[in-house]
């Protein structure tokens, strides 16, 4: 008994050791993470969200593809993407499946004010204030016709991320190269391979949906995606930073099963040696 | 049998294992906490073993070494991810164990005659092993490894005279880089390792020759314990010690599998980068009380690196610091009281110190430091005042 005294002392010294130097200090260094907000309620806009995608269309190919592409509707950018990198340091994204990850009223607000909506003063694309708040409605009607519904989180993460991003242990590269990243953004933009590890994820989720909360003053644009592509981009950068979960936890039950097993063993012989012994 | 008779011919094995372990008495009067030492000895194998698979695959060089933790030992290996959890969280227990060892020692006084030279053998080993873990966080090459590294070998620069050349003796260049990073690695896997299995050698050797202390610390002759207040080594003792190790080991794998974080911080996770200095850098969790006293004294830097210095070593010293004829802290209700403010105020540092130094917990942390200090200065007066009294109960 006296024994269990002295492993009760070591316990709580151990517990409270341990309470101060990782839940209270995080607390303290992190402070508490925001909440996402995927109504993106700061942005006031008067532009339509839906309309007619043929008259989408037309708008489409008037005002956007000179510097976008929609493969998903054979359109191609009319400027190619070195002319783009060279004028803009970062390559403008094809279109096609925009409208599938992104929500509507940030696009809608995005499209008129790209700087306002991703909280980036230095945002590469332009105001379309020629655009009627109609015309907004008709472009996003036609973006949401054409995009393909269902994408997984890779392919989200890679639409969302991959023009400024790395995830070279995934074997994917950013599509802009990083001398450009650099001049656009004044750092290039960390790889993400092992982000599901170096962040917790709910940090990453509220990062995600506005980057400014946290970390403020970074110039990683907001991007606006929706609360489900959101957490489908952060399910997936955890499981590539972790691919043995399964395996670990499986072998875990069976190491501490057989440690388990020897703790009883031990105890037996332990008993039956000092038997004898006062 | 034919082969023992051969055997103990040309090794004499018989004589050995009776003198090593069937007529080897320790004290019955002693607790798990004897234990510990030989939880070191299974820790420090385990971090061997798990070593060695990881020296397989890892790249000592700044610009391979991230990925050859984090890409090729996590995730391309067969069970890579088990040797670099199981490494990382036995380098972390292992401090653990140590620090219960240690206090231990203190508590029982089982650093008093005549076993100063134990004592002085595992303050060296304590050193060595601290200075194995510094090395060996560095290596993964993340933010944390880089600038613990930049801001412990920068301490150095205000040493009098040498300082600012041997930072850069140490560094090998003028920040911390590839040149650090390779001599790290030799000090890590060739030469601390060794420097670490003499010491221990010396360590157990001194420790049989003097035999365990009890928790009554009152000095057994070999007689005394060989007929009843002793249990021989093999096989009473370690009977008990194999359900101790059992034990620790679900505690130790559980952390493994489950709960390893503490020991591979998340922000290391991010490649180094010396143009970018993180918002906290702070040291493993076992360096932590020591970086709080250099911290503690916030209002001149070079008084905080004399305390730092002073309470790495000054335990060092307890042998000549608590001259008390009284060994166990059982026996001594002052020193006890004592001994569990300074437990508590250990572990109030380790809290304080990953904690940013500013406002109270700056103020805090120079009262934790104090306290830390005064556990040692104590002991001289209380010594006496014990002295005194058995002196007077005579
Ligand atoms: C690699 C590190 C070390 C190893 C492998 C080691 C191993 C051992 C072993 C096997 C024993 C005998 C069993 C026991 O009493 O627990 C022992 C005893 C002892 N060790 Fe260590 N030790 C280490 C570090 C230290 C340190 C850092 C200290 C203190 C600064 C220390 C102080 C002592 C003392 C005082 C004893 C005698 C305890 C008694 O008889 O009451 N050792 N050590």
């Amino acid at each position: 008994m006296k024994e269990l005294k002295i492993l009760l002392i070591l316990v709580v010294v151990v517990l409270v050791g341990y309470w101060g130097i990782e839940p209270y200090a995080h607390s303290v260094m992190h402070g508490e993470v925001k909440k996402p907000d995927y109504n993106y309620s700061d942005l006031k806009t008067t532009a339509a969200t839906t309309g007619d995608p043929a008259k989408g269309k037309e708008l489409f190919v008037a005002n956007c593809a000179s510097c976008h592409g929609l493969k998903n509707d054979g359109i191609n950018p009319g400027m190619d993407k070195n002319a783009a990198i060279a004028s803009f340091n970062v390559v403008p994204p094809d279109l096609s499946n925009i409208a599938a990850i992104l929500d509507h009223k940030f696009l809608a607000a995005f499209i008129k004010n790209p700087q306002q909506a991703t909280e980036n003063p230095k945002f590469a694309m332009p105001p379309m204030a020629q655009l009627s708040d109609e015309d907004v409605g008709h472009i996003i009607a036609y973006l949401s016709s054409v995009a393909k519904k269902n994408l997984d989180g890779k392919e989200i993460t890679i639409e969302a991320c991959g023009r400024c991003h790395s995830i070279k242990y995934q074997k994917i590269y950013a599509e802009t190269p990083a001398e450009n990243l650099k001049a656009y953004l004044g750092k290039v933009p960390p790889d993400l391979s092992v982000m599901g590890k170096a962040k917790e994820l709910e940090y990453l989720e509220t990062f995600i949906n506005n980057p400014q909360n946290g970390l403020p003053g970074t110039s990683m644009p907001r991007l606006g995606l929706t609360k489900e592509s959101t957490e489908k981009v952060v399910a997936y950068l955890d499981q590539i930073a972790d691919p043995h979960r399964e395996q670990r936890n499986k072998l875990g039950m069976w190491v501490i099963g057989y440690l388990v097993v020897m703790v009883g063993l031990t105890f037996a012989w332990k008993k039956k040696i000092w038997k004898n012994i006062h | 049998m034919k082969f023992m008779d051969w055997l103990d011919e040309r090794l004499a094995v018989r004589q050995l294992i009776k003198v090593m372990l069937t007529e080897y008495y320790v004290p019955k009067n002693i607790n798990f906490l004897w234990s510990f030492g030989v939880l070191i000895m299974v820790v420090f194998a385990i971090l061997v073993v798990s070593g060695i698979f990881l020296l397989m695959y890892y790249k000592p060089d700044s610009h391979l070494a991230f990925d050859s933790v984090n890409k090729t030992i996590m995730m391309d290996v067969e069970y890579g991810w088990l040797f670099r959890h199981t490494h990382a969280v036995a380098a972390s227990i292992m401090f653990l164990v140590l620090y219960v060892h240690m206090a231990r020692g203190i508590y029982y006084g089982s650093f008093k005659a005549p076993r100063e030279i134990v004592w002085i053998t595992g303050y060296i080993l304590f050193v060595l092993m601290a200075a194995t873990a510094f090395t060996g966080y560095l290596l993964p090459w993340g933010q944390m490894s880089y600038w613990a590294a930049q801001t412990i070998t920068t301490l150095f620069e205000k040493i009098p005279f040498i300082g600012p050349d041997l930072v850069v003796w140490i560094r090998g260049n003028y920040i911390v880089e590839d040149a650090t990073l390779t001599r790290f690695f030799a000090l890590h896997v060739v030469f601390l390792p060794l420097l670490l299995i003499v010491f221990t050698a010396i360590h157990l050797y001194a420790v049989r020759i003097v035999g365990s202390n009890n928790e009554d610390g009152i000095e057994l002759t070999k007689e005394e314990k060989k007929h009843g207040k002793g249990i021989p080594f093999w096989p009473v003792f370690m009977a008990k010690e194999f359900f101790v190790i059992s034990v620790f080991l679900i505690f130790f794998f559980y952390l493994v599998f489950y709960q390893y974080k503490f020991a591979m911080d998340p922000i290391n996770f991010t490649p180094a980068d010396y143009l970018q200095t993180p918002t906290h850098i702070y040291p493993e969790w076992y360096f932590l009380a020591f970086y709080e006293v250099l911290r503690g004294f916030f209002f001149s830097q070079n008084l905080g690196l004399i305390a730092f210095v002073l309470s790495m070593f000054i335990a060092a010293f307890l042998p000549w610091l608590d001259t008390s004829p009284i060994k166990s802290g059982n026996h001594r209700p002052l020193y006890k009281i004592l001994f569990f403010i300074f437990v508590a105020d250990f572990v109030f540092l380790t809290i304080l110190g990953k904690l940013p130094p500013t406002g109270l917990y700056a103020w805090l942390g120079f009262a934790g430091s104090l306290v830390y200090f005064a556990f040692f200065f104590a002991l001289p007066i209380i010594s006496r005042i014990e002295k005194k009294k058995l002196e007077g109960g005579r």
